[in-house]
């Protein structure tokens, strides 16, 4: 069996974007070699995830805007606080992002589909998101195809 | 987004390309400064100001050679970022312990084209009225720059709040009142007393990048409505607050939110993104 790991840098480029990434993880496919196996790919970072959805604009926004009702990066005044709103002296900074990385949670950070024939398989309007919660950031996506090479 | 204004406090730490350039500058932010934030392309700096809706930054390093034995970015190196995206304002620092520190500034002006000073007291452990100071600030009056002063309570390792108490700036602004001195992060806690200096001293300017405890937003209200109303500062002072993040220690785009949420006039948002931040930066050659 063959694991090949490739790491893909993406830019967002707003507080809270969804990047469609769907054609690096099939151009990892390809590189590869791999013609049946699976691609597994992972996002490093806990204020970001890595989603499954169908590729539409008014879609994007509604995920971004529900996961924000979910976990806001504000709670309204008066009502709650987040643990995280303090210095971190590991980081010199505070951490007051406390709803970026509970979006991460809730959305998840990862996601594999098989691959056959060369080719990442996946319905017809499934896209892959990488989703900033917090940017704009350079951020690494993790993409690794495992699997049987081509015996031809 | 038409980008309109000036984050008058960020440290270019995270510039993944001035770190390649210059491999010190990582040290120099983890340990001196301490930031653990992931460094970034330049990219990323220039859209936390287009998310904040601003179109430029003053960069400040700091002149720590005596204490600390390094510069968290020297003149020349600010500079040299600064030749990499016109948004940038270019600050320089020295060493307030060095006798040679007056020329030094007049090169960083003249030569490189700084456009401002800055000082940390509490890293370069000085109190700004101490008189071997003074030859500075004469030199910089007569250059025309602004000094942005760290005042308050400082995170970096080993500082001592004593050096940023707002009292040790007066004989500053009393002394030197060509001189238009710029007390940062409101001089947390001691806002009342940053305050007071402000209203008693025109060439005396807080700038907005506090934040010491919750999220931008409370923290702010806390500082600029708790500890001192807001209509202190729109009507006593609005022409002597300008917008600060302290980025990266807080994201551009936070604290710019945060300031917009506090209640002032639109009329006074504009005075405090913008328009005291050209007034201070335009004595400057």
């Amino acid at each position: 069996m063959k694991i090949k790991l490739k790491r893909v840098e993406v830019q967002s480029r707003k507080d809270m974007e969804m990047i469609d990434i769907t054609g690096h993880v099939e151009a990892a496919v390809t590189e590869t070699g791999i013609h049946d196996g699976i691609v597994f790919v992972s996002t490093c970072h806990t204020s970001s995830g890595l989603l499954v959805t169908e590729g539409i604009e008014c879609l994007e926004r509604d995920v971004l805007a529900h996961l924000e009702r979910l976990a806001p990066k504000e709670p309204p005044p008066g009502t709650y606080g987040y643990w995280h709103n303090r210095y971190l002296d590991f980081d010199g900074r505070l951490g007051f992002n406390a709803g970026d990385h509970l979006k991460s949670i809730l959305g998840g950070i990862q996601c594999f589909f098989p691959v056959e024939n060369g080719k990442v398989v996946r319905g017809g309007r499934q896209r892959v998101y990488f989703v900033e919660y917090d940017g704009p950031l350079a951020r690494t996506v993790l993409i690794q195809v495992m699997g049987e090479e081509s015996k031809a | 987004m038409t980008r309109r204004g000036i984050d008058f406090h960020t440290h270019p730490l995270l510039v993944r390309e001035m770190i390649a350039r210059h491999p010190e500058l990582a040290t120099a932010a983890r340990e001196t400064f301490q930031i653990g934030n992931n460094f970034q392309p330049l990219e990323t700096f220039l859209l936390e100001l287009d998310e904040a809706g601003l179109e430029k930054a003053v960069i400040l390093p700091i002149d720590a050679r005596t204490t600390r034995g390094t510069t968290v970015y020297s003149n020349e190196q600010i500079a040299e970022l600064c030749a990499l995206s016109d948004r940038f304002i270019g600050f320089a620092s020295v060493d307030p312990h060095s006798p040679e520190a007056p020329q030094a500034l007049d090169r960083a002006v003249e030569d490189l084209g700084l456009r401002g000073l800055k000082l940390a007291p509490g890293m370069q452990e000085f109190f700004a009225d101490d008189p071997k100071l003074f030859a500075i600030y004469e030199q910089a009056a007569q250059l025309g720059i602004p000094i942005l002063f760290h005042a308050g309570m400082s995170w970096e390792p080993g500082t001592r709040l004593k050096y940023g108490h707002p009292m040790r700036f007066e004989d500053v602004a009393a002394g030197f009142p060509q001189l238009k001195i710029v007390l940062a992060h409101l001089a947390w806690p001691w806002v009342v007393d940053a305050v007071a200096l402000a209203l008693k001293y025109p060439n005396v300017y807080l700038d907005t990048s506090a934040l010491y405890f919750d999220n931008p937003r409370d923290f702010l209200q806390f500082a600029m409505n708790t500890q001192v109303p807001l209509t202190v500062f729109e009507r006593s002072l609005r022409k002597q607050i300008v917008f600060g993040s302290n980025y990266p220690r807080v994201e551009i785009k936070n604290m710019a939110r945060a300031v917009r949420g506090l209640g002032f006039s639109e009329e006074c948002l504009d005075l405090v993104f913008r328009a005291n931040a050209e007034a201070l930066l335009g004595g400057a050659r």
